[in-house]
């Protein structure tokens, strides 16, 4: 295992051979070993030859900083790339209208990576957190998150994990929110190509505890035209919501999608400054979403993802 | 991923559209290129020159269009005018207008003596209150119907474009009425596309429940008479059984780059279903975003060929108003690259389509096919391998044959660079780029 420490001082270092900085966070370029995986960690061939270009997690970097959390973060997230090695953590920046946090989704559908597992998890964090629940090797599950925020940090403690089982036909499965000693169904997904596949999108959007979709302009503020040309989608069923997200979308989508859903400024301006360097990148993006009393549709969380 | 409908890509290769430049008397109130008139510079005439060189060479294109702003107004059109017909190189020379200085015989006159024989004109409402509330102008529907007239008797080809919006939408029955006693060869109806309005601020969208039905009643008079019918950007299947005026297609063009960065994108919902959808763009996103998807109102034709998501729009051959569809040009000068290939191993050469930034080959063997392409080299884009005109790619292998398709792509490759002499030339680019695209005030605030 790289010592986390190490990966660092190999950034920093960047920094002395003038490789453009913002906040004192080097932009790291692209490299002939990256490897390129959406946010199920399934692989995409980049759209553009890589030289000269950006990695996606700068925009990650970009995010931490924009929401304060660059100082406490950086160290965990550094260790989680050099546990499981590079491209192989996804990160999601979420965004609520008015404050940043992030999720983190650590990925072994096959059991074959013992660093992916919970325990080694629990042990990189270690030194930062300590990871509450306990979860058995013998759950099946495909991926584990978490949330992660200066909240969480200063706490020093990871009381919730994440935990998605599949099992069902097509892709598809369960989010359990495990807690020590307690669990629940959180949600459920399932991924549909948006075009191959819209005789069973449009249903299964429709069929929502939280929308009236009798307007016939509705499904539009959920099945947002500007992303519809994606990999995939993902329609989730959530608690207090819906949610829907669309995987596989270039770098002038991800910027709509930034300013459609007022991203703070600097992650705005970042993404836009260098839209060029991540043209060779695919991201993914989501929405929470439910109907307000006064009809119109508000997201109380929307979020988009890269790998780390 | 954005695919070509995405961007607003040519698909149209044998027309050319040249902007000479943009200004207008008008000030209509749907127009698209209102936020370009004061920015955007047109295309010099030493460009169009270049252009015409490479007609002459090449012949890709039959026809050449010119347009603006208000074509009619730029001092130097007839100069653009004689390049192109001196040339030889074109088949026919179309002006798009509104119409309103061919009211003036003379100049109507002179336009027929310089070689144009095409003529596009802008009509938007059926009367002079109509039309005279879209384009600002009194006395601008007048002017127009003079000019109308005045080419009706002089036995060029008359075309009229309406652009369909929530101001005429009740009338296009109307303006058909308006129009065909000129014996026009076609009347095309274009669905309003928001350019600087993507939220619709000018209140100019019309939903379809109002669009189809007007356009089916307006077609229906067509029907019959020896006038084509046009439309684009109003999904085919909207039209019902005059879905065959249906025609998303766009010429190429020589225009400033940027120009069309904020031209709306376009979707359906049904992309992956409907046998019609590589030719049919749906609905533009301002439309969707505003007015919805119409998923109940589309009526997709279920495909018959399996959904494969397309690199690059339908390549379209010739348009012949009043003729149909002309067979599309040959390109012996592109196809010798790859001659003897396909032969070497059993295979056949089954189309070269030439568009402004590709010559796409399509070898098949048996039910086996692929396709390879030929992009403007360009070292920041990924190749199969450069030569010194192109970069190299192949794209939609299908079929079991994949042995022989291996071996045919290598033979393809080897043979291109050996007969690749780097005088070839495709633009990645559509036309003015960086500065040279700007006016002088736009080219200092742009600084």
């Amino acid at each position: 295992m790289t010592d986390p420490r190490v990966a660092f001082l190999a950034i920093d270092t960047q920094v002395s051979i003038g490789v453009q900085t913002f906040d004192g966070v080097p932009l790291l370029e692209s490299g002939p070993d990256d490897r390129y995986f959406d946010y199920c960690l399934e692989p995409y061939r980049p759209r553009r030859p890589w030289r000269g270009k950006l990695r996606g997690e700068n925009i990650l970097w970009q995010a931490l900083s924009c929401g304060g959390a660059l100082d406490g973060m950086r160290e965990p997230l550094l260790a989680l790339q050099a546990s499981l090695g590079r491209d192989m953590t996804v990160w999601g920046t979420k965004w609520d209208g008015s404050r940043l946090f992030w999720e983190m989704y650590v990925y072994d559908p096959l059991k074959e990576e013992p660093a992916a597992t919970i325990a080694s998890l629990t042990r990189t964090l270690q030194p930062w957190l300590r990871v509450a629940p306990r979860v058995a090797e013998t759950v099946p599950y495909v991926m584990v998150s978490f949330d992660l925020d200066a909240a969480v940090l200063a706490r020093g403690s990871l009381d919730e994990l994440n935990l998605y089982l599949t099992g069902e036909q097509g892709h598809a499965g369960r989010v359990y929110k495990v807690r020590d000693g307690d669990a629940e169904l959180d949600n459920t997904y399932r991924f549909l190509s948006p075009k191959r596949d819209i005789a069973e999108v449009l249903p299964l959007l429709k069929a929502s505890l939280f929308v009236d979709y009798g307007d016939s302009a509705m499904l539009s503020k959920v099945l947002i035209p500007e992303l519809f040309a994606c990999r995939r989608v993902c329609v989730a069923k959530k608690r207090r919501c819906d949610a829907v997200y669309f995987s596989g979308v270039s770098v002038g989508q991800l910027l709509y999608f930034l300013r459609r859903f007022t991203y703070p400024a600097p992650i705005v301006d970042f993404v836009a400054r260098h839209q060029e360097r991540f043209e060779h990148l695919l991201f993914d993006v989501g929405l929470d979403y439910r109907q307000a009393e006064d009809g119109s549709i508000v997201y109380p969380k929307t979020s988009f993802y890269g790998t780390l | 991923m954005l695919t070509y409908k995405g961007r607003f890509d040519p698909t149209r290769f044998e027309d050319l559209t040249v902007t000479v430049d943009f200004h207008c008397h008008s000030a209509c109130r749907f127009c698209i290129v209102q936020d370009g008139m004061n920015r955007f510079r047109g295309v010099s005439l030493e460009r169009m020159r270049q252009a015409v060189e490479d007609n002459v060479k090449h012949r890709r294109y039959r026809r050449v269009c010119f347009t603006g702003g208000e074509v009619t107004l730029e001092k130097g059109l007839f100069e653009y005018i004689e390049l192109a017909r001196t040339s030889g190189s074109f088949e026919h020379i179309l002006v798009q207008t509104n119409g309103r200085l061919l009211a003036d015989d003379a100049f109507t006159q002179r336009l027929v003596d310089a070689g144009v024989d095409e003529y596009f004109v802008s009509l938007h409402g059926h009367d002079a209150a109509t039309q005279d509330h879209i384009s600002q102008r009194p006395g601008s529907f007048d002017e127009a119907m003079r000019g109308i007239a005045n080419l009706a008797t002089r036995g060029v080809c008359l075309m009229t474009n309406t652009v369909v919006h929530s101001l005429n939408v009740a009338h296009l029955a109307e303006i058909v009425d308006t129009v065909l006693p000129f014996r026009p060869t076609r009347m095309e109806f274009w669905g309003y596309l928001p350019m600087g309005d993507h939220a619709d601020e000018r209140g100019l969208l019309a939903p379809m429940s109002e669009v189809a039905p007007q356009l089916r009643r307006a077609l229906a008079r067509l029907r019959g008479a020896k006038t084509e019918a046009r439309v684009k950007y109003v999904p085919r299947c909207l039209l019902g059984e005059y879905a065959d005026a249906h025609d998303d297609s766009q010429p190429d063009v020589v225009i400033a780059e940027t120009f069309y960065d904020p031209y709306p994108q376009f979707a359906c919902l049904y992309e992956g279903t409907c046998e019609h959808s590589d030719t049919c763009l749906g609905l533009n996103h301002p439309y969707i975003g505003k007015l919805g998807w119409e998923e109940a109102a589309l009526r997709p034709t279920p495909r018959t060929r399996p959904f494969v998501e397309p690199d690059d729009g339908p390549a379209i051959g010739s348009d012949r108003p009043g003729e149909g569809m002309a067979p599309s040009l040959e390109h012996p000068e592109w196809r010798v690259l790859v001659d003897g290939v396909a032969e070497r191993h059993g295979a056949r050469l089954s189309s070269v389509r030439l568009t402004r930034r590709s010559c796409v080959f399509t070898f098949t063997h048996g039910k086996s096919s692929v396709e390879f392409v030929l992009k403007a080299r360009d070292e920041a884009s990924p190749a199969l391998l450069r030569t010194p005109s192109f970069n190299i790619q192949y794209r939609s292998v299908s079929g079991a044959d994949r042995d022989v398709l291996t071996a045919l792509i290598r033979d393809a490759v080897k043979t291109i660079a050996a007969r690749d002499q780097g005088d070839k030339l495709l633009d990645r680019r559509k036309g003015l780029i960086g500065e040279e695209a700007l006016r002088r005030r736009a080219r200092e605030s742009a600084r």
